[in-house]
């Protein structure tokens, strides 16, 4: 191959990615956020014995694990105003879609917690006279999140890169910006290849993390 | 303390689905008495004794302890209704339950453990519930595992910390179901050692064991149960040595060869 890498373009515009990679974060952390509530809230209704808080909450997970979510990001920010009356700008919907689509999947990481712990914890918790939410939050939450970090760290980086998504939307995040200056520059080669570098580098540290967990959490029992 | 029986079982019926396993059993149990519950397995004793504390609900005929009904309350028209998580729990606090597989906190240490009942349900101080840890554990016999996190415990020492559990709630009564079936035999004694003391300082003890020698040595009565139904309830001098039913006859025969 002959290609000819130029790097010295792409460091002229060094600010693009800088820029991006701010929007990619602010999108993530609002999607973390409301994955994250909504997924708990969700798998704890889930995992309950009433019908009324399992069944919603298996509707939900299963509508939108069953659907693509670049048709939930569109659908949220282009039909939702003309059924609702409700527009939020792109940051939001993007936030919004995604947050609403990895609560889906967080929600079956927590109740796949929850329900790999063995039932004679809440029995003892129970026995001691705690209330459900004593249970859950002392005895049964703690000890069901160390099960639940590999897949909760796995659905993290899954959700960084989906917020590249979000370019749909017209967002100014890492890989929007990126597209938009290779219409200025012509060299997509290198402006993805940083692209994919700077993505890896922001998601590899919590992978790293998660195996070093994993380890000293298996070292003690 | 009155003389009036602790726990009192009355019609009591449970069903798992169209499964009937336990059919109309009634008893007491006095304050201070040891009752050990023996019988073949699926006979329902593990299922009789998670029904005193509510651990599982039943269907029909009551159980009361201290008095007061647990699991439901009756309505003005004399229906049955399920109680309040409230007045379960509080009934729940004053019964120890210690289980076969022990189900310690194997995120807490030893003494975090024990401490967990007094803290965050009856809401002691950190000092009280320590102190009222350290002495338990010293009791047991292990004051120098506080620290010691569930798994690295042998499962006699595990055993013996969930007695200290479930004793650190200053229970009235200590409900055990089968607590030494899943010890190493070599194990098994270090645990009856203890609740042979804890028996013989006057708690009230209702035991689910395959122990015939700690049924027949420390038990004040001995329910013999098969499917589902009570087929003797005596001292054991008496289902022991003159049993009254064929198959409680049956029974022993087989379980002391």
């Amino acid at each position: 191959m002959d290609y000819i890498w130029q790097w010295n373009q792409i460091w002229d515009y060094r600010q693009v990615f800088v820029r991006g990679m701010q929007v990619t974060v602010i999108l993530t952390c609002w999607a973390l956020l409301i994955g994250l509530a909504l997924g708990l809230l969700l798998g704890l209704m889930r995992s309950s014995r009433l019908m009324v808080l399992r069944i919603p909450a298996a509707v939900y997970i299963d509508i939108f694990r069953a659907t693509p979510i670049l048709v939930q990001l569109v659908w949220i920010y282009y039909a939702l105003p003309i059924l609702s009356g409700v527009q939020m700008g792109n940051i939001a919907s993007a936030s919004v879609g995604i947050g609403l689509h990895a609560a889906a999947y967080i929600a079956e990481i927590f109740r796949a917690g929850i329900a790999s712990i063995d039932r004679g914890q809440s029995d003892a918790a129970k026995s001691l006279g705690m209330g459900y939410g004593q249970a859950m939050r002392r005895i049964i939450l703690p000890q069901a999140i160390r099960r639940m970090v590999p897949p909760f760290i796995n659905e993290f980086a899954t959700l960084m890169k989906l917020t590249t998504l979000g370019s749909v939307l017209a967002v100014n995040e890492l890989l929007h910006e990126a597209e938009n200056l290779i219409n200025n520059t012509y060299r997509p080669l290198e402006t993805y290849t940083v692209v994919a570098v700077l993505f890896g580098l922001m998601i590899y540290p919590f992978i790293w993390l998660s195996q070093r967990l994993e380890q000293r959490w298996k070292a003690r029992g | 303390m009155s003389d009036a029986p602790i726990i009192r079982v009355q019609g009591l019926h449970k069903s798992f689905g169209k499964l009937e396993v336990l059919r109309g059993l009634s008893f007491e149990v006095k304050r201070g008495e040891v009752l050990a519950i023996i019988g073949p397995s699926g006979s329902g004793k593990s299922t009789l004794l998670r029904c005193l504390n509510f651990l599982e609900e039943y269907q029909a005929g009551e159980v009361r302890f201290d008095d007061e009904l647990v699991g439901y309350r009756r309505t003005a028209a004399g229906k049955l209704k399920l109680d309040s998580e409230n007045t379960v729990r509080r009934i729940r606090a004053r019964m120890g339950m210690v289980f076969q597989s022990f189900n310690l906190f194997p995120h807490k240490t030893v003494l975090e453990n024990v401490m967990e009942g007094p803290l965050v349900v009856q809401r002691v101080s950190r000092n009280e519930a320590e102190l009222r840890g350290r002495t338990l554990l010293q009791r047991v016999g292990l004051i120098d595992k506080i620290g010691a996190y569930p798994p690295q415990l042998s499962g006699g020492q595990q055993q013996r910390a969930a007695i200290a559990r479930a004793l650190a709630m200053q229970p009235d009564a200590m409900l055990f179901d089968e607590p030494t079936s899943a010890l190493d035999p070599e194990l098994v004694g270090e645990v009856l050692e203890v609740m042979q003391s804890l028996a013989a300082e006057g708690m009230t003890m209702v035991v689910v064991t395959h122990e015939m020698g700690f049924a027949r040595q420390v038990a004040d009565r001995v329910m013999v149960m098969d499917r589902g139904e009570i087929i003797e309830l005596a001292p054991p001098a008496q289902v022991f040595g003159a049993p009254e039913s064929p198959r409680t006859a049956e029974f022993l025969r087989r379980v002391l060869h």
